[in-house]
Formats: C-alpha cells, structure tokens, sequence
C-alpha cells in the first residue's frame, strides 16, 4: 500500500533475536560445502591432510629405497623403466582441529544503526556456523567457544566440545543460539587460558571486532605462541566509522562506561572515520608481518559471500 | 516566568517614566502593539527561549563501541572548547535577536519624521498617441515614461504618498493614493498607451480633487508636453494652482521631432461608376527638414498602388489616386522612409478606411414620364427603379429611396425622400411650407462641401419659377437664390429628405451634366446614410456605429484583438475608440462588418517635445524628492532582520558551525 503512495517500503530491520540458522540459512551452508569442494578440489578434496607421510592411500612422492624400507611400497614399474629402486609414500591422514573463536563482548553487541544489517555477533554467529559447517564437511573436528569478561574481571565462556560429522552441525546452532552478547572484551585473558586448555593444535579464526582496550597484539600473539594457525576475522559494521551524530552528545562506551563530551561536526566525523579506518589497517599491518592471516568482513556483506570470501583468500582450507 | 513579570514591570515603569524621553531621543512611536506590551512579549517569550537553550544543553546519551577511537581525535578539540562555549553563548544571543526583532516588529514601531505629513504626488502619465514615439532609450517615450515614475517611487520619502493616472483622452486613475511601491508597480502595469491626444484639462482637474485638503500637493505631468491647451482655460487651472499651493511638476520624455504623418485618409466610389474608387491621401511632415517617403495603397490587403513623394518641411501634401478599381472591403494607406529608416511616431505612418458597400438600390419614382428623370436614373446601373404615377400613388414595399417628382402624397414616404418640385396640394403632406413662388431664381449661394453639390456646376443654371418655401428649424438650405432656398436638406418624422424647388423642366438645368449628377448624389447621399457608411471613423471620438435597431448589444473586436461588447442605442453601438486599425462588428445574429479608425488628433503627429510646460501663468519645474530615510513601515526591516538571522542560523546549523 505504501508503494501506492511513492513511499518506499523501509528496509526490515534484522534482529538477534529473529532464527539465526533457519532453512535458508541451512540450505546456504551446504551450498558453501560443495562450493569449497570445488574450489579447493585436486588441492583438498573432502579430508584435511597431516603433512606426515604414512599409511594413507593417496600417493605422495618417491624416495630413494634404503635398507630397511618395507618391500611393499616399492615401486617396480619405475624399477622396470629406470633400473631405479624407489619407494612410494603415501600421505598419512589424520583429522585436523579447528577452534572458531566468537567474541561475544558487549560491543559485538551493538545495535547497529542501519537497520537493514545485522549486529555484529549475529554476523559474527553466522560466520562461525557456516565456517564451523564447511570444517565438519571435511570431517575435521570443530570446536566452538564464545569470549567475553564478565563485570567483576572474571573470564566467560560458553563452550562447545570439539566434535566431528556433518549431522552435528545442529549441536553448533544451539550452542551459538544460547551466546548473548555481554560483558568486556579481554581477548588477552581469553585466549591465554583457551591456549592452555586446547593442547592439541590446529587451525584456530577468531571472530571478534577487536575492540580490546588493552591492545589487539598480545591477543593475536597468545595464539600464535601456542603454534595455532591463527585466522583473524575483523568483523566491522561500517555505519560504526561514520555514525549519524551531529551536535553536542554525551559518548558512552558500551562496555567500559567512560563518557566523553563530544560536539560533533562533519569535521570530526571526517576524522572519526580515518581513525577508524587507521586502527583496521594497524590490525591487517600487524597480521601480515606476523603471518596471520586477516580479513575484513562488514556487516553489510552477505555472510555467505563474507565465508566465500574467506574461502578464496586462501589459506584457511589447504 | 519570573523574566517575563520583570520585563512587564520594567515596561510599565519605562511608559510612565521615560515615555517621552525615548521618543525623543530615539524619535519613535510605537503605533502597532505598545511598548510595554512590546517588552511583556520580548520578556516572556526571550525566557521562554533561555529555557529551551538550557535544555537543550543537557546533552544525548549515546552509545559508541569503543570510545578509545574517539579519544584519539578528542585531543585535538581540546583547544577549542573555548570557542565552542562562545558558539552557545552567541547562538542564545542570535536566538533572543530574533525574538527581539519578531516583538518590535509587532509594536509597528515608526520614525516621528515618517508620521509628520509628507507629499501628495498625483502622477499623470501621458498615454497619447505621440508618446509611442521611439526616441527614448527603452524603446519608446511611453516605455520610458513608466521608468521614469519607477524613478520617482524610488525617490519617496517615508511619509509621501502617490497616485498614478493614465493620461489620454480621459484621466484614469491606475492606482490609489498609496505608499506601497508594490501597489503602484501593478497599476504601472495597467497603463497602455492609446492613438489619441492626451487631455490635460481632465488630468488637472483629477489632480486638484485627489489633491484637495492634502499636504503637499504636487501634479507630475510625465511626458512630451504635447497638450492642447487650447481646448481648455489654463487661467483658471493656474489659479487654483496657486490657491490650492498645488505645485506643477514635469518630467520631460522625447528628444525628436522628425516624422511625417498620414493626417487624412478618405475612399469613396465613383457616383456614375461604382466599380472604381477615388482614394485621397494627405501626408503631413511637421518636422524642420524635407522626407522622402514611399506611400503604398492596400486594397482588401493587396497592394494597388506605390509612389514616391516628397514632403516638405511643415507641408500638407495631398494625393488623390484615380479610378482604383477591384477593391470591395478596405483600403490601408502605408508610409515608410526611402530610405528604409522609420520615423519616430509609427502610428501615424498607416490610415485605414472602409470601402463603401456596392448594391443595387431600390428607387420609387412617382412622376408623370419626366423624361429627364427617366433619362438621368438610366445613367446609373446599379439603381432598381420602380416607376409609377402621380395617380397610381406611392409603390407599395421597402424602397432605399422615394423620388417625388411634382407631386406630395397625403402621409410622408417611409424612407429618404427626394422631392422635386414639391407644389402644394390639398391634404399633401408638405415637407416644407410654400409660401409663394420666385420669378427667376438664380443659385446665388451654394454650400460647395455639401455632398448634394459634388463635381456640379449650378452658378449659371436658368429657372423659370421656383416655389417660395421656408426651412424649418434644423433644415440645411445647400442652394438659394437671395430670394429662398432652392435646396433643402433636411430630416422629417426620422426620415432625411431633399427638396428642389422648382420643376426641372422650367429650367436648363436638366440639360446639364450637373443634373443627373444632382440626382445622383442625392440618392448616394440616401443610400450611404441609410447604410452608416462611415469611410473611417477618429481615435477619442465617441463612435455610433449602425447596427439596425433590432440589436441591444455588440461586440466590437480591436486591432490588438481585444473583443469589448457594448450597447445599441437607437440601431447604433457605442463606442469609444483609442485605437486606430480596423475592428470588427459582430452581432448576435452572426453578421460580421469591418470598420475602420484612424488616429484623431492631427497634432499628435508633431512629435517635438515642448520645451516647457505651462498652465497659464504657472511653470512647471522639475519634481521634488522625498526626504531621505527609511520608509515609515519599521517592522518591515525588522521581520526582514528576523528572517536574515534565521538564514545565517539555518545556514550555520547545517554547516555545523552553531551546533
């Protein structure tokens, strides 16, 4: 009836509260499945590979035979052909762990002020379902945790069990379901104890805003210390650098409570968003000299193109 | 609240107090709210103003994400938290200037020197035909002479007042006696000018009764100074001037006084060949050199004729162009330079005139075979005679003319009636009365512009006998002897006739040519005016143009085709035009009939402008101006104030600066 009137019918405002993982979303995630089969198909196929050699059946690479070596695995055709003794290898599989790392603090929480996108942490949930997904569709082992700090210092976690097998992807659903968003961001604390608590290594993405008023480094290098292969999704909502303000206000910061008095101008504005803007190339700086492997996700971007987008930057899945 | 009650106060006190003081000194008068309620409203809505702003000081809460990133462009602003203070302290006071602004504006504050009287402007704006005179910057003297009462709007004063009337033939007022400039710019754009000659005499005597009893009285006369003074009594005017202390004012428009004028256009058929026309043209140079000119005839808008003359300096030049034939509906004479420039005054340089209509006219003729008169009426082919005899008695049906040879019937003929010889008889009705008879008359005087006596000769005529008649009052004698008329004209129970008054054929005269062209004119003479023919008709004249009298009204269609209807009176539409060209005459029943106008006033084509203007003994000078200062209406400026700083604030709040 609106359109009857030139008046354009306002975008539908998503809420947290709205199903996270219905049909739809479902049905996209097996889509990413196949997508990343084939994306990474001849490089990965369905398992993730240990870089041992073993007792697979892929065929790896030759080595020259020596004493001792099992009969077996030699290969006589090239003997026939080159006179050579050569021993075939065959990649050894073993199931890969992957950690997905949610920062569920009270900033993730933000209501965002473009209605027609998502908060933060539901972005960020949709992100940790569909990757959490497409690691089960490889038969790797998925482990979900959500970090925060609760109001008097101490650290909380809600916590998923490493699992293996697509079916139970809907374990994943409920456990991110439950996740509020709540509390401080502490990421050095929380991945200090995540780090000690997980002694088997593997692949872990952290999905946060890093908005850590203690800094963003030690809490990369936490992980990079305990020899995780560490992934940083940097989960921006864009409206955030640009906020509709003009004139005097009172900021609050959602999680610490410190107030300032703010006269905003476009002028400042202007600066708001290069400081912003300054603030994520010092993340991506930081992860690139230290090797780990960063990408910028707004919050306007379809999650499923934001995982494909991850997918195709490379490195998360071999 | 408390604010308000203290203004309150404060104003009543001010009032009581110093009322006079402050008037003095600031030479103000509050005529719209008074001061003290003017300073109860500042007070109570200024307060009403420093509320809101404390409110709106109480500054929004509003959540950020991570205050850490707006700490780091914080610093910077530090330094300019002084200036952000005055920038609330400079928006309150902007925001109490409008309110102060809005308050006086409704206490319609005025200056003392605007209430004292200031002058009386009646501004009369010459619209006649040589105002269309091109030798004026913006195009034409009239152009200009709006400009120059733009000028003078411009230059009045706070006090003064002004009415603007458009002077042609008749004074019209175009405005009221106002201050307003907005007023008198939309009646500046009511004023036309017109193809007649302005009447000084009707815009004085609008001037002196708007002027009467009011301060300062002054008349502007803009225009040429082109004024017949002669059709008036300037003695008079100039002594009610005087006594009245009514100041005469001029602004002098035109510079030129080159041009040559059509002044007189006329067509008419040919009596013995109504087929071909004779056309006279009159060209008029008023200027101080000779012209070369090019004058072309237009029949029904074709052109029939084109010749060079020259036009000396204040010559009358007239021209008759012969035998033009294939012409039916309209004539137009057009004049230009040879020299391809126009002059001055182009609306003297076209005439227009209507072809007379050709139709057969139906002739009564009661004679008793005077072969003369059969012989004279043969002459002329588009008359339908019907012959009868005296005996037989007047025809029977509608006849455009009654030929009465020696014989009167006992009732008047219901049309013109030439009567020939009209001896008296018993129970007769008489158009004239007889007296007795004149033994060898002679034409010893004749009207020779009558149009009864055109291209005759009747001096050397011979009568035998004429009847001794008397003319009734009203009655034209066009020919006499010393003894009576032997020519009558005249007009009976609505009804003209002419009267001969003797037998023809008791004379030479119907041996002459001049006899059939006698008979001819007369029956002409009938005919045209029973048709209305008018060759042309003149700009500020009242025109009666024949429409039959069964019409009420008529619609008159102008040359800038402008329709007007207007009322029949007596079979004739009134009209008064000021234009010249050709109209139309529609009527109810669908008949549509051209006629022609042509500018009236002969001087108008002297177009050199007078070198001083003068009623009687009083000069006129040049305008006064208005003393300098701001117009009377303060709250004007005041609101316009108001709006200037809701503009600076508008402006500065979406750049940011006052927020």
């Amino acid at each position: 009836m609106l359109g009857l009137f030139g008046k354009k019918r306002a975008p539908r405002a998503v809420s947290d509260d709205e199903e996270l993982f219905d049909e739809a979303f479902q049905r996209k995630l097996e889509y990413l499945a196949i997508v990343a089969r084939r994306v990474y198909a001849g490089r990965m196929r369905a398992e993730r590979r240990s870089k041992k050699t073993g007792a697979g059946i892929e065929f790896a690479d030759h080595r020259e035979y020596v004493p001792g070596d099992d009969f077996r695995y030699l290969d006589w055709n090239v003997y026939q052909r080159t006179g050579r003794l050569l021993v075939r290898l065959f990649e050894e599989e073993e199931d890969l762990a992957v950690y997905v790392l949610l920062d569920a603090s009270a900033s993730m929480g933000m209501t965002p002020t473009d209605a027609s996108t998502p908060s933060k942490l539901r972005f960020g949930k949709q992100l940790a379902a569909g990757l959490g997904y497409v690691a089960l569709a490889g038969l790797d082992r998925v482990s979900v945790l959500a970090l925060r700090q609760g109001d008097e210092g101490r650290r909380v976690e809600d916590r998923l069990a490493p699992t293996r097998g697509k079916n139970r992807v809907f374990r994943i659903f409920e456990m991110l379901r439950g996740v509020r968003a709540e509390g401080r961001t502490n990421l050095v604390s929380s991945l200090r104890a995540f780090a000690a608590q997980n002694k088997r290594r593997g692949v872990a993405i952290l999905i946060s805003d890093l908005y850590d008023p203690s800094g963003f480094e030690d809490a990369i290098n936490q992980l990079r210390f305990a020899k995780f292969e560490t992934y940083v999704l940097h989960v921006i909502d864009p409206n955030e650098a640009r906020p509709p303000l003009h004139g005097d206000v009172r900021i609050v910061d959602r999680e610490t409570g410190e107030s300032r008095d703010v006269t905003v101008t476009p002028k400042l504005l202007t600066k708001l968003a290069a400081a912003h803007e300054a603030y994520r190339h010092r993340i991506e700086t930081f992860c690139g000299e230290k090797q780990v492997a960063y990408h910028a996700l707004t919050t306007d971007t379809p999650f499923d193109e934001a995982i494909l987008q991850v997918l195709r930057g490379g490195g998360l899945v071999r | 609240m408390a604010l308000a009650q203290l203004a309150t106060t404060f104003a009543t006190a001010l009032e009581a107090t110093v009322a006079t003081p402050f008037a003095t000194t600031f030479a103000l008068s509050f005529t719209g709210l008074s001061l003290g309620q003017v300073l109860s409203v500042l007070g109570g809505v200024g307060a009403g103003v420093v509320i809101l702003y404390l409110l709106k000081l109480r500054r929004r809460r509003v959540e950020v994400p991570f205050v850490k990133l707006w700490e780091e462009i914080l610093a910077e602003k530090q330094t300019t938290r002084l200036f952000s203070q005055l920038k609330r302290w400079l928006s309150l006071l902007v925001a109490l200037a409008l309110v102060a602004a809005l308050s006086f504006a409704l206490g319609d504050p005025r200056p003392d020197a605007a209430t004292r009287d200031g002058r009386t402007l009646v501004v009369l704006v010459d619209a006649s035909a040589s105002m269309i005179a091109t030798d004026a910057p913006r195009g034409s003297r009239f152009a200009e002479a709006i400009e120059k009462v733009r000028q003078l709007v411009a230059e009045l004063g706070p006090a003064d007042r002004m009415l603007v009337a458009q002077l042609d033939d008749t004074a019209t007022p175009v405005t009221p006696l106002t201050d307003e400039p907005r007023v008198i710019e939309d009646g500046l754009a009511q004023l036309e000018p017109t193809h007649v000659a302005a009447n000084l005499r009707a815009g004085l005597r609008l001037a002196l009764d708007v002027l009467r009893g009011q301060p300062q009285p002054e008349v502007v006369v803009v225009g040429d100074g082109g004024f017949d003074a002669s059709r008036f009594s300037p003695e008079t005017f100039a002594t009610t001037l005087r006594e009245r202390g009514v100041r005469l004012s001029w602004v002098k428009l035109g510079e030129s006084g080159d041009n040559v004028a059509l002044s007189a256009f006329a067509v008419r058929r040919y009596p013995l060949d109504k087929s071909q026309n004779e056309v006279l043209v009159e060209l008029y140079n008023p200027s101080e050199a000779d012209a070369a000119v090019e004058l072309e005839l237009l029949g029904d808008d074709r052109s029939v004729d084109v010749q060079r003359l020259t036009v000396r300096a204040g010559e009358r030049l007239r021209r008759f162009f012969q035998n033009v034939s294939g012409v039916d509906r309209t004539m137009e004479a057009r004049l230009r330079r040879v020299d391809g420039q126009r002059d001055v005054l182009p609306a003297d340089d076209a005439a227009f005139a209507r072809v007379p209509e050709r139709r057969r006219a139906r002739i009564c003729v009661v004679s008793d075979a005077n072969l003369y008169l059969q012989a004279a009426l043969l002459l002329d082919e588009y008359l339908d005679v019907t012959e009868v005899t005296t005996a037989q008695g007047l025809c029977e049906g509608d006849y455009d003319v009654y030929v009465l040879d020696n014989w009167v019937p006992p009732s008047a003929p219901p049309g013109p009636t030439l009567y020939l010889n009209p001896a008296p008889r018993e129970g007769a009705a008489m158009p004239l009365a007889v007296t007795g008879t004149i033994e060898r008359p002679y034409f010893d005087t004749q009207d020779r512009r009558h149009p009864l006596l055109q291209f005759t000769a009747m001096r050397d005529v011979n009568v035998g006998r004429a009847l001794l008649v008397r003319p009734e009052p009203g009655d034209r004698v066009v020919a006499a002897d010393s003894r009576g008329p032997l020519l009558v004209s005249g007009s009976r129970n609505n009804q003209p006739f002419v009267a001969l008054t003797f037998d023809v054929r008791e004379s030479d005269l119907a041996l002459r040519v001049a006899w059939p062209l006698l008979l001819l004119n007369a029956i002409d003479l009938f005919v045209q005016e029973r048709a209305g023919y008018v060759s042309s008709y003149s700009t500020g004249d009242t025109w009666r143009v024949p429409v039959g009298a069964e019409h009420r009204e008529a619609v008159i269609v102008d040359p800038r085709g402008q329709e007007r209807t207007v009322s029949v009176e007596q079979g004739r539409a009134v009209y008064a035009g000021r234009l010249a060209g050709f109209y139309e005459l529609q009527l109810p029943d669908g008949t549509r009939e051209v006629f022609a106008a042509n500018l009236g006033a002969g001087e108008e084509s002297r177009v050199l402008p007078a070198d001083a203007l003068a009623v009687g003994e009083v000069e006129a000078g040049a305008p006064t101006r208005g003393e300098l200062g701001v117009r009377r209406e303060l709250w004007l400026y005041l609101v316009l104030f108001a709006l200037a700083i809701l503009a600076v604030e508008w402006w500065t709040y979406h750049r940011r600066i006052t927020v």
